[in-house]
């Protein structure tokens, strides 16, 4: 259980669902951490959790849509643990709920959902990749969807928000070839998550995966080279458990 | 520059705000190449600087993170006013107290006052003895977090607008701690340092942390008084220096971090802590072969350290073709190779 021991990890929307069960195993595989989100409630439990776990957290409070806030996340993890290795991207917006079709959007709640979910990562990962490449070494994660690559009704602008990191997370791989830092886009499939009960509310969650599970992936992610740029967590677990 | 009476710099060459911003790439800024060699002067963009390294030369890189430094804080008696602190040393400051508003004159604080700063507060312990218009202010928490929430970068008054903290990052901005931008890096992309380290240049990177340009009192600032300012020289960077044909200081802060860190042979040790070395024709470098920098004005103690590099009659001769050739000055200006 040291697959991360000595890294230091940023995962943004740590919280709650995917973020904080990536948090929880980063912790447990002896990664220090920082979380954010907007709840400082349900984010400090999280925290007492890690340290719980035996991992050093720093916890803040923080909106990525701020550019402030996120300058203020990257600088004072920079501070307290001196470099960043690891940076999950989990933060998302899935718009007003219930999900209204493209043509009845209102278009502030659509660049709300790009400012979240493409604008921000683009900003954390830009801050947090220029200091790697001077080591040579670290991996970005962008946790991306199937609504990436799938038009689903309802889905508008938080499909266009994924199919563009995607695009950002290519281009991106393209320009580090050879550089030592590596950036990703993982798929994490339908998760039994409050994000996903406030989208399909009629989903079965017994044919949901744990995100606890699908953790995992990341955790394999973040401390083995994987030649694929985009890739869905599943694949991953698949390998490890014919491993 | 050496005698500055009479040498005014147009204020049309002050640049008003960022290369970027301007419509030029930051590394597409001017360079001005001075060598020292041949005594020769030559013009080129800053992103042909490979031009003039050589496989095996070091680029040391000051990696320290600017921060928003300007801070608003609000007096007992309800008056607004903004913070600078120059040396940090967790929640004790020694800081600038200024009118919030340009031209930022110093405002007197007195001993024993609180002070409420960005959702925290303050005890104002008096003046620092060697420096009277720096403050010792202990604030009841981490100041780093609240600089960050509410501080400003701290901007002089021929920058005419707000710019966003990012535009005073380098590239490779990592460590938090510069009241001002380390700016002599600034014109750096990565791509441009990647295609440098893919032709053998090499990249180490110290830290500095820079403390205050101005006390916002011309005579005083004139006096050019040194005060500590907190660098780290790693292992690694060490290590990287003893293999290299050429040290390349990027920034006069990598000087003072270098030669502080050098013993009297010129050997460069792991070291970190406050350093107030002045290098100048009487300290001059043990370590650094050249240096890249902007281009400041020249009641700026800067020049001292540029004679240490380059003579009198040379450095003269290229700031008047600087200026002839309209330069621009300052944070977001042009550079500097000196070889």
């Amino acid at each position: 259980m040291s697959a991360l021991r000595g890294r230091v990890a940023l995962v943004t929307g740590a919280s709650r669902g995917l973020g904080r069960a990536v948090a929880l195993a980063f912790a447990r595989e002896g990664a220090q951490l920082t979380i954010c989100a907007r709840g400082a409630a349900e984010l400090e439990a999280v925290a007492a959790q890690v340290r719980a776990a035996g991992a050093a957290v720093l916890a803040i409070q923080a909106d990525v849509r701020n550019p402030r806030d996120i300058e203020r996340v990257v600088a004072l993890t920079l501070e307290r643990f001196e470099r960043i290795d690891i940076l999950v991207n989990n933060a998302s917006e899935l718009g007003p709920i219930p999900l209204p079709y493209l043509v009845d959007y209102p278009p502030d709640a659509f660049t709300d959902v790009l400012q979240v979910n493409v604008v921000a990562p683009f900003r954390l990962a830009q801050a947090v990749i220029r200091s790697m490449l001077t080591r040579r070494d670290g991996v970005v994660i962008n946790v991306s969807s199937d609504a990436a690559v799938t038009g689903y009704p309802g889905w508008g602008a938080y499909s266009v928000s994924k199919a563009a990191l995607d695009g950002l997370t290519r281009t991106w791989a393209a320009e580090l070839e050879g550089t030592g830092v590596r950036i990703h886009a993982v798929d994490p499939g339908d998760m039994d998550t409050a994000m996903h009960r406030a989208a399909d509310p009629d989903a079965d969650p017994s044919d949901l995966a744990r995100p606890d599970d699908v953790a995992e992936a990341f955790v394999r992610l973040a401390s083995e080279p994987c030649p694929a740029t985009r890739l869905e967590a599943r694949s991953l677990l698949e390998v490890r458990s014919h491993a | 520059m050496p005698e500055v009476a009479g040498w005014k710099l147009p204020p049309e060459l002050r640049a008003r705000q960022p290369p970027e911003q301007r419509g030029v790439r930051r590394d597409h800024v001017r360079l001005m190449v001075i060598n020292r060699a041949g005594g020769s002067i030559g013009h080129t963009r800053f992103d042909r600087i490979g031009d003039f390294l050589e496989v095996g030369d070091l680029l040391v890189l000051n990696s320290s993170r600017t921060l928003p430094a300007a801070l608003p804080a609000r007096r007992q008696d309800g008056s607004p006013i903004q913070l600078r602190p120059s040396v940090r040393r967790g929640p004790q400051w020694d800081a600038l107290a200024v009118q919030p508003i340009p031209p930022h004159a110093n405002v007197p604080l007195a001993a024993g006052e609180r002070l409420a700063v960005a959702g925290t507060q303050a005890t104002v312990e008096g003046r620092r003895p060697d420096i009277p218009l720096l403050w010792r202010i202990r604030l009841d928490e981490d100041g780093l977090d609240r600089l960050l929430a509410a501080g400003e970068p701290i901007r002089y008054s021929y920058v005419p607008g707000p710019i966003p903290l990012e535009y005073y990052q380098t590239v490779y901005a990592t460590h938090p701690g510069s009241a001002e931008a380390p700016s002599a890096g600034l014109a750096f992309s990565w791509e441009l340092l990647l295609r440098l380290q893919a032709r053998g240049v090499g990249i180490a990177d110290i830290v500095l942390h820079t403390g205050l340009s101005s006390f916002q009192d011309d005579a005083f600032d004139a006096e050019h008084h040194m005060y500590e300012e907190w660098f780290e020289v790693s292992t690694q960077a060490a290590a990287a220096v003893a293999r290299a044909q050429r040290v390349i200081a990027v920034g006069t802060t990598g000087v003072r971090a270098l030669e502080t860190a050098a013993d009297r042979h010129g050997h460069v040790r792991a070291l970190r802590g406050w350093t107030d070395l002045k290098v100048s024709p009487a300290r001059r470098p043990r370590v650094v072969d050249a240096l890249l920098t902007g281009f400041h004005e020249p009641q700026a103690s800067h020049f001292e350290l540029l004679e240490a590099f380059v003579d009198r009659d040379l450095l003269r001769r290229a700031y008047a073709e600087a200026i002839d050739r309209r330069y621009l000055w300052h944070e977001f200006g042009d550079m500097t190779l000196i070889v």
